[in-house]
């Protein structure tokens, strides 16, 4: 009897085991939110998790419109292609590695060129006080993704990344963390940067 | 028997690391001093954090719009409801943003303990913050004990438990 209930639970657990293993290694998934239609791109590789979630173009209008930007750097953030961003460390795997990122190194691929995504420290850096106040400038500082950052199990961090490119254009993103001291990449393909208001009409 | 034994270890192991991820406190090695600061809360009442020196103290950075932040305010309060007979303290402290802004939000997202105003961005940038809500718990002796990167179900009883222990 002993014998069956060790069968038992040892299946159980390798059914368990191999489950969370597909878990920790699903790849991307892309999604809709019915209520709003935006899209979203899901990468889960080992312990990292990232989302990526389509901004409208007057998301980002309304956002910096209520802060002191000109009028110049309001439309060109607005039409950057930004997206709504989480990254975080599941600890699904459970090796308690932390998980660290360097957005300098991601690459995207936009109409056969690659290039780095954009960085809020060049973008304020660009900026005349009369374009973005010191107080604008902070909104873009603690809401821009931070450039680099390190997650323990559990940890995660929401923020916006920005690629440059026209409302509805599609890219590539080639992501790259390190886990402990292991450095490691990935691919989302297709990702669409969401329409500005005129193409939804 | 052994085979058994060890694939029992290695999955409680697995699981073990999935439940940590669901939301604890990551311990900060090292004597780590927490950097002072002196800030007005929306009453106008001055919070200096040596103040508080000899009891932990819960800091958290965040602005109103900020999702995470606003998700873990209500756990934040609930929490605070049940620290504050017990010589804990809470501190939020808001990036940048005025009196007015907190306190249309606030209609909202009731809060009842103190929200500091960091309007220049000057206090946060003492600190090792690269995101919000990044939350600190700083021990009785002033040191950083607890970081956490985004937001946590603060009024879970174990989370809790690790900031009553530092007492």
């Amino acid at each position: 009897m002993s014998g069956i209930l060790r069968t038992v639970v040892t299946v159980g657990l390798l059914a368990c085991g191999f489950t969370m293993a597909w878990l920790a290694h699903a790849g991307v998934q892309r999604s809709s939110n019915e209520d709003n239609g935006l899209e979203k791109w899901h990468f889960i590789e080992g312990d990292i998790e990232i989302e990526l979630v389509q901004r409208l173009p007057d998301q980002t209008r309304a956002m910096f419109m209520k802060h002191d930007f000109s009028r110049e750097v309001v439309e060109a953030m607005a039409t950057s292609c930004m997206f709504q961003t989480i990254i975080r460390n599941s600890g699904k795997s459970g090796s308690g590695q932390p998980v660290s990122i360097d957005l300098t190194q991601w690459r995207m691929r936009y109409k056969g060129k690659q290039r780095g995504i954009l960085l809020k420290e060049p973008l304020i850096e660009s900026w005349s006080d009369e374009e973005a106040s010191p107080a604008a400038k902070l909104v873009v500082r603690w809401g821009m993704f931070p450039t680099q950052q390190e997650y323990l199990s559990g940890d995660y961090n929401w923020g916006l990344t920005a690629y440059g490119i026209p409302p509805g254009s599609m890219f590539d993103l080639d992501v790259s963390w390190a886990e402990g001291d292991k450095l490691r990449t990935g691919e989302i393909k297709g990702i669409v940067c969401a329409p500005d208001v005129d193409r939804l009409k | 028997m052994k085979i058994f034994h060890g694939t029992l270890v290695a999955l409680l192991l697995i699981l073990a690391g999935s439940t940590q991820a669901a939301g604890t406190l990551t311990p900060i090695s090292g004597d780590v001093q927490a950097p002072d600061f002196s800030l007005q809360d929306t009453n106008g009442k001055t919070h200096r954090l040596s103040d508080y020196r000899g009891k932990p103290v819960i800091i958290n950075f965040w602005t109103t719009w900020c999702p995470p932040c606003r998700e873990e305010l209500p756990s934040m309060n609930r929490a605070w409801h049940q620290l504050k007979q017990e010589g804990i303290a809470m501190l939020a402290i808001n990036m940048g943003e005025d009196e007015d802004t907190i306190f249309i939000f606030s209609a909202d997202y009731p809060t009842d303990f103190p929200i500091l105003m960091d309007q220049a961005g000057e206090v946060i940038e003492q600190w090792p913050v690269k995101g919000l809500p990044t939350t600190y718990v700083v021990a009785p002796d002033g040191t950083i004990a607890y970081r956490a990167i985004g937001s946590r179900e603060w009024d879970d009883k174990t989370l809790l438990d690790m900031v009553r222990a530092l007492k």
